[in-house]
């Protein structure tokens, strides 16, 4: 048998086609990360577009449908085809849309899925092969199941919130819309796990609130064994007791912040990176976690006298795990070339002209590729639709 | 009175998404166990490569004793037991030349081998790539870096808290008028162990095309995906993106809010989202506040984002006086985004959380049943739900050489004799 070439020009789900409809970052991510991995995904919009085109940042803060921040970086390497989905017509193009497809995913609600006859238990009828992730806040079963949600309220009810923030003040979520986005990362692998195991065509639930209370992991444990759940705790580690390591925090330091975290083998390491014996005394190393405060102290005279760089440049000397806390700004400027050295960010033609830098890979394969490509124009795919003469009906019908 | 926290034994499909994958799993810390715990459930069967003296290095934090057989704290330590479901554990001395030609001739009979050493770790222990590949040509090598195979920071070690700090995510989370937080305790971890399951079916769905191949999944890289529109925002806009804590960038109210105290629980808090005019009329309508409902400083949307500060003060006075789970139910009547902030044991007595079994239960032999999340999507034709509690330590060693390997007992108690391979802790 010979063995197989390498694929450097395509992605490993290259021949895989998906149809998106999304109104928010969920359904947005999980298309993302299926045409990087190699999929072509077209997300199928009714006018005025998407929702996330008209999310900012916008250049000059004007707002563009096709150049907000959330769209150039969730629909980058799609396809854009504008159907009137409030259309008979429409409805039957985006029909033949899914006939030809693999993957269908959609992100709407149970009730705004009703409104645009986007049921997924009878998509799936219709279309036995296909494989059809519904991504709803709190998924398709359950009392639930037609709740409301935005970003804020799934990270409350998926218990992520409670355990950010000071312990003094309200609970605090992650930025952005990380709920969101975790979802619409579980709901890639199923669909992945769907297209393996080919079984046919498989209705694939994907709960929004169920990405965020995976995120709790352990904490399920502290409260079925003890009744107890972890407690936030500024910056740092929630749900450990007084025995365990520290730090894992963030600290300030001469220009900014530093996150500290000892070396979980050598923690005695700290007294020789701040210079100060005391932190590789055993009675404080028997309890660093329930001395926390006094770590910090110890920690301050010199984070306070040294700028950030320098403090990691020492700390990774003497294999301490210490990081940088860096702003946008920074992680862009790339300080010491990491991610110029790995071809990491990629320059992107901004729609009204000049350049901008958005992530590169999630991943990288050694025999096929993760693909890049610019975010779609509305409607910038339709003259891939139908035949000529098809196209020039639907125009005058408003259907495409 | 208060429900009980429950938990229902996962049902085991007959099939699985992933029947018939084998993968090698030496995996440390979070991000790898994360991937592993995944893909095992999804139905690799997942073969956990154990140092034979790696015991737990708390004792003090084990799980309560609940079992039948003997009592062995290391096999109740609580981060083992949750990362360490849905799979099986041998114990191999990867240092000794027997244990490594152990572990080469699973290579054989495997397709996948997933790591989250630093990436020296695999060269040190000969076991590099073209190692791999020399046995099985189909196999696929996850790795996942810190920051990656290759560039400046390749050597630097890091664990998923500090990958936050240099992804931004650190900086971007915390309140308004506070310094940069955590986004969650281990947040780069699960993204990354989401992030190489995801990697990891797709290689395999390209095998057949391409045969086996690396794949490479730096936490760094993954957590930047992310942050990608505060990156290109940032440079759309010229602006630093600024910590925003629970507010929207151009909605309000949009908070979390003190309640009344639930009876086990004094932390009780509301989150409540109105990000446009019909959630902010549900609100009005449910608060019944006529002073709020005809205050100009709250009459459009633009209003209400600006007087966002007087409208939280006003709001929080309401709520304090309300129980969350009973304003929760009657704001989403209204169509109003809200839910009570929940915690592990709210989420184990609620009756979504039973109804859909996000969290379910595994029997363990030394802890009895122990909670466990599954992913948050149902495969309606091949589901994949946690398969075993985290198995006791290397308690798969002989079975694995028996029955996947084949080998003689002659050569298994040879290799049990010269510590290449062990059935049990070893004392070191």
């Amino acid at each position: 048998m010979t063995e197989p070439e390498p694929d450097h020009t395509a992605g490993p789900l290259d021949g895989f086609r998906a149809i998106e409809y999304s109104e928010t970052p969920a359904g947005a991510y999980c298309g993302r990360l299926l045409a990087g991995l190699g999929a072509r995904v077209t997300i199928v919009e009714s006018a005025p577009g998407t929702p996330l085109r008209r999310r900012g940042p916008f250049r000059a803060d004007t707002p563009d449908p096709e150049a907000g921040a959330t769209h150039l970086h969730l629909n980058r390497r799609k396809n854009s085809v504008r159907l009137e989905l409030a259309s008979a017509a429409g409805r039957r193009l985006f029909n033949q849309l899914l006939s030809e497809a693999d993957v269908f995913v959609c992100d709407v609600d149970r009730r705004r899925g009703d409104e645009l006859d986007m049921d997924p238990v009878a998509i799936r009828k219709r279309h036995p092969e296909l494989q059809v992730c519904a991504i709803a806040p709190y998924g398709l079963e359950g009392p639930k199941s037609e709740w409301q949600a935005a970003e804020l309220t799934l990270y409350a009810g998926g218990g992520y919130l409670r355990i950010g923030g000071e312990p003094d003040r309200e609970p605090v979520k992650a930025w952005g819309d990380q709920g969101h986005l975790q979802a619409g990362l579980h709901a890639a692998l199923g669909i992945v796990s769907a297209l393996y195991a080919d079984r046919g065509g498989q209705l694939i639930d994907t709960a929004m609130v169920e990405a965020v209370a995976f995120l709790l992991g352990g904490g399920y444990q502290h409260a079925w064994f003890s009744d107890r759940e972890p407690v936030r705790n500024g910056a740092r580690l929630v749900g450990f007791g007084p025995g365990h390591l520290y730090p894992s925090t963030i600290r300030p330091c001469q220009d900014g912040w530093v996150h500290a975290h000892c070396n979980n083998r050598y923690p005695e390491a700290m007294a020789v990176l701040f210079d100060e014996p005391q932190l590789a005394e055993p009675a404080l190393l028997a309890n660093l976690m329930g001395r926390a405060d006094e770590v910090d102290s110890l920690m301050s005279p010199l984070l306070m006298d040294t700028p950030r760089r320098e403090v990691v440049r020492r700390a990774q000397e003497l294999r301490i795990p210490f990081t940088e806390v860096l702003a946008p700004s920074e992680v862009l400027a790339d300080a010491d070339g990491h991610h110029d050295s790995r071809d990491f960010w990629q320059t992107m033609p901004h729609p009204r002209g000049g350049d901008f830098l958005a992530p590169g890979p999630a991943v990288r394969f050694g025999r096929t590729k993760w693909i890049e490509g610019d975010a779609p124009r509305l409607g910038q795919h339709n003259e891939r639709l139908g035949t000529p003469d098809q196209r020039v009906r639907w125009r005058r019908a408003g259907v495409a | 009175m208060l429900p009980e926290a429950r938990l229902t034994p996962y049902p085991q499909p007959d099939c699985r998404p992933l029947d018939g994958i084998r993968l090698l799993d030496m995996t440390t810390a979070v991000a790898g166990p994360v991937a592993t715990t995944l893909l095992g459930a999804l139905g690799a069967e997942v073969l956990r490569i154990e140092t034979p003296w790696a015991k737990p290095r708390n004792p003090a934090s084990a799980l309560p004793y609940r079992g039948t057989g003997p009592d062995e704290p290391w096999n109740r330590e609580p981060r083992q037991n949750e990362l360490g479901h849905s799979k099986r554990s041998i114990a191999l001395n990867l240092t000794t030349e027997s244990g490594r030609e152990v572990f080469l001739d699973l290579v054989e009979r495997s397709d996948v081998v997933l790591e989250n050493y630093s990436p020296r770790v695999m060269g040190n222990f000969g076991l590099e790539w073209d190692a791999l590949r020399e046995r099985n040509p189909e196999i696929i090598h996850v790795s996942m870096p810190a920051f990656g195979n290759s560039g400046p920071w390749r050597d630097r070690i890091s664990y998923g808290p500090g990958i936050d700090a240099m992804s931004g995510m650190s900086w971007l989370t915390g309140y308004s008028d506070g310094s940069p937080l955590k986004p969650g305790n281990f947040y780069c971890d699960q993204n990354a162990g989401l992030s190489a399951a995801l990697s990891t079916v797709a290689a395999l769905l390209a095998r057949g095309r391409v045969g086996g191949q690396t794949v490479e999944l730096a936490m760094l890289e993954g957590e930047l995906q992310l942050v990608g529109d505060a990156m290109i925002g940032q440079q759309l806009s010229g602006r630093e993106p600024m910590r925003i804590g629970n507010q929207h960038s151009s909605a309000a109210p949009h908070g979390v809010y003190p309640t009344a105290p639930l009876l086990d629980d004094p932390d009780a808090w509301i989150a409540i989202a109105c990000r446009s005019d019909d959630e902010w009329n549900g609100l009005v309508k449910v608060w019944r506040n006529e002073a709020v409902a005809w205050d100009r400083r709250f009459a459009t949307g633009l209003r209400r984002w600006r007087h966002g500060a007087e409208l939280d003060l006003l709001l929080s006075e309401w709520t304090r006086q309300s129980d969350p789970v009973a304003l929760t139910e009657r704001l989403q009547d209204a169509g109003v985004p809200a839910s009570p902030v929940m915690g592990a044991r709210a989420l184990l007595r609620d009756e979504q959380v039973l109804t859909r079994q996000s969290v379910g239960g595994l029997m363990h032999p030394q802890v009895g049943l122990s909670p466990a999340p599954q992913a948050a999507f149902r495969l309606s034709r091949t589901p994949a739900p946690p398969k075993n509690a985290a198995p006791l330590f290397a308690v798969d060693t002989i079975p694995v050489l028996e029955e996947i390997l084949g080998y003689s007992k002659a050569r298994i108690s040879e290799l049990l004799n010269s510590g290449a391979v062990s059935d049990r802790l070893v004392e070191r």
